[in-house]
């Protein structure tokens, strides 16, 4: 519901609305109805000047960048997501060559040694450094085999997303449970649980992710990676926490009260009743702070955790690619955030078929 | 069925007490249907939410089938079972099927196998008039199926006193007669109920008491003749000619 209306807003011709907001006017249905055939004849102009600018912008950086001495390398970012790694393979022991056959791609080498014992390796064909009959030492190289390999982008975003996956479902259950104590009616648990929410709300997540590293790091003896991901959960916890607390706040009271005439406990009502309704409300917001958990899963690069912006800037020490480097680190982030909007975008959706 | 002893209620805001029931003391026998009626404000509402424990009284006592409310070792959970409610805003859980939320309590509540409480469910829809609905959302319904359907939910737990707080208030008009023949056939079948109401007319045909409450207190009670007819009380006098 809440959609269609943003997007009338978002149709709707400003000058009009203040227009009538001026004369104070009540809006009809069929007012709204003419307002919208308005703005759907003359909608395509502003789509052109809409792409225009963005065009005039981009043209400008281009520009821009065209006056620095700066020499753009494109070709050489694939080879950081994957790379075909060369393996040597060494003669394990002196000996001859007693065979060599190709099969496709691959060579078989049969080597011999001085006391008749016999080794069999594969190589790639075209690597073959040895012919038949060849005498060799130890540690001469036979020839390669070759493999595909994932490049430190594809590991940091690996990491990333690992990361932020796991740091998502701890943030989500300590927010739920937070969400549910603040809303108690014990004051102990009420008070508890403000008193995280400000803590973490009131506090630089950088700063969180160094108190985490350093002191508790030091303290409980944890790992950075479990520093890390613990300081995310923690610091998302707190926002799911009130945006739970709103969600349950906002499903009216005579839902509780159905629910508890018919016999049922608080835990019952909340389980059934109260919070399937306050996830769906809660569906949007909730969304909002996971892709904000995403992005800001960058900042425990600063605990030399190989996440994607840290593999972003160790590339970019052996490159010196800067500029492509961070325009495709934040590609990456950008497809991350979408693919996990799509995502929640279908389960709204889903859930809409009971408005 | 119900005996309430001196049941008070206080509120207090901005300094002041508010008695919404105040020294309320009824004897409700089973299969009699009692009908509260009274100004906005009166406390009749307040009064039925005690009766299930939706709200805590301050003083006196209600006993439901002769267990006390006011002990602290009552299971309210408990006595709800036992005690039906259908509200004004019909209060049906909006994400579950009309299906749904009839066998949802009986699940959880009364522990019912799933083919069990369906069935039950199916009866009951049938009973109330609204057997092909069962796969809708609440949302689709009309006002009036909805109440329908909210009455079938709590017939489902199977009480032995159904409560009603203002069923047809938030109804259009046309909508009010289904709910009030709905009502009137399960005072018909013999079930104890409580209803706050405006349906003077209903008051007058089904009722076999009607207690008239104001500023907290019941100013007067007697059968519906007695009460349309030949009221006693000046308050009430002044009300019904404003009602009628």
């Amino acid at each position: 519901m809440s959609g269609g209306v943003v997007l009338y807003a978002a149709q709707s011709n400003p000058p009009i609305d203040a227009e009538i907001a001026e004369k104070g006017r009540f809006r009809t249905k069929t007012e709204t109805g003419i307002d919208t055939l308005k703005t759907n004849k003359s909608v395509w102009p502003w789509h052109f000047l809409t792409i225009a600018i963005l065009f005039m912008m981009v043209a400008g950086l281009w520009v821009a960048t065209k006056k620095i001495d700066y020499t753009w390398r494109w070709n050489r970012i694939p080879q950081y997501f994957f790379y075909h790694d060369e393996t040597l393979v060494p003669a394990p022991f002196d000996g001859r060559v007693a065979s060599l056959s190709q099969n496709g791609n691959t060579t078989q080498i049969k080597l011999t040694g001085e006391d008749d014992e016999e080794k069999v390796f594969r190589v790639d064909s075209e690597s073959v450094q040895v012919s038949e009959n060849d005498d060799l030492f130890q540690g001469d190289s036979l020839g390669s085999t070759f493999q595909w390999r994932a490049g430190p982008l594809m590991v940091g975003l690996w990491n990333t997303l690992w990361i932020s996956a796991a740091a998502s479902v701890i943030g989500m259950i300590i927010g739920l449970v937070t969400g549910l104590c603040r809303v108690s009616n014990n004051p102990t648990l009420r008070s508890l649980s403000i008193t995280y929410i400000e803590l973490i709300r009131g506090t630089p997540l950088l700063v969180q992710i160094f108190i985490f590293y350093f002191f508790l790091g030091t303290v409980l003896d944890i790992s950075r990676i479990i520093a890390g991901i613990s300081a995310l959960a923690i610091f998302a916890g707190a926002y799911v926490a009130e945006i739970i607390r709103a969600g349950i706040q906002s499903i009216p009271k005579g839902q509780m009260e159905a629910a508890r005439s018919l016999g049922m406990n608080v835990p019952q009502a909340m389980v059934h009743i109260v919070l399937p309704q306050a996830f769906k409300r809660t569906l949007p917001p909730l969304a909002g702070q996971f892709i904000s958990l995403i992005k800001d899963s960058s900042l425990v690069s600063i605990i030399a955790i190989t996440d994607l912006t840290k593999s972003g800037r160790e590339v970019i020490t052996s490159t010196f690619a800067t500029f492509e480097i961070w325009f495709v680190v934040a590609l990456l982030y950008l497809m991350m955030t979408s693919v996990l909007s799509q995502v929640i975008a279908w389960v709204e959706r889903r859930l809409a078929i009971s408005d | 069925m119900i005996k309430t002893v001196d049941l008070k209620k206080t509120f207090i805001g901005r300094g002041q007490t508010v008695y919404a029931v105040d020294g309320v003391t009824s004897h409700i026998k089973p299969s009699e249907v009692v009908v509260v009626i009274g100004p906005s404000g009166s406390g009749k509402s307040t009064y039925l939410r005690c009766l299930n424990g939706l709200e805590t009284f301050t003083s006196g006592h209600i006993m439901i089938d002769g267990i006390d409310l006011a002990s602290k070792k009552t299971d309210l959970n408990k006595v709800r079972r036992e005690v039906g409610m259908v509200f004004q805003q019909f209060n049906l859980f909006p994400h579950k099927t009309v299906l749904e939320n009839i066998v949802l309590a009986q699940k959880v509540v009364r522990k019912r196998k799933r083919a069990e409480a369906e069935e039950k469910a199916r009866m009951l829809l049938q009973k109330v008039g609204i057997a092909e609905k069962e796969n809708e959302y609440p949302i689709r319904l009309s006002g009036g199926q909805q109440q329908r359907v909210a009455i079938a939910r709590a017939l489902a737990m199977d009480p032995k006193i159904m409560l009603f707080d203002e069923p047809t208030s938030a109804l259009d008009p046309e909508m009010v007669g289904e709910v009030l023949e709905v009502m009137k056939q399960l005072a018909r079948e013999g079930m104890t109920m409580v209803v706050v109401t405006h349906e003077m007319g209903f008051a007058r045909e089904v009722a076999d008491r009607v207690l008239f409450m104001d500023q907290g207190k019941v100013v007067e009670e007697g059968t519906p003749e007695h009460f349309f007819t030949a009221p006693q009380e000046e308050r009430t006098k002044a009300f019904l000619r404003q009602v009628l």
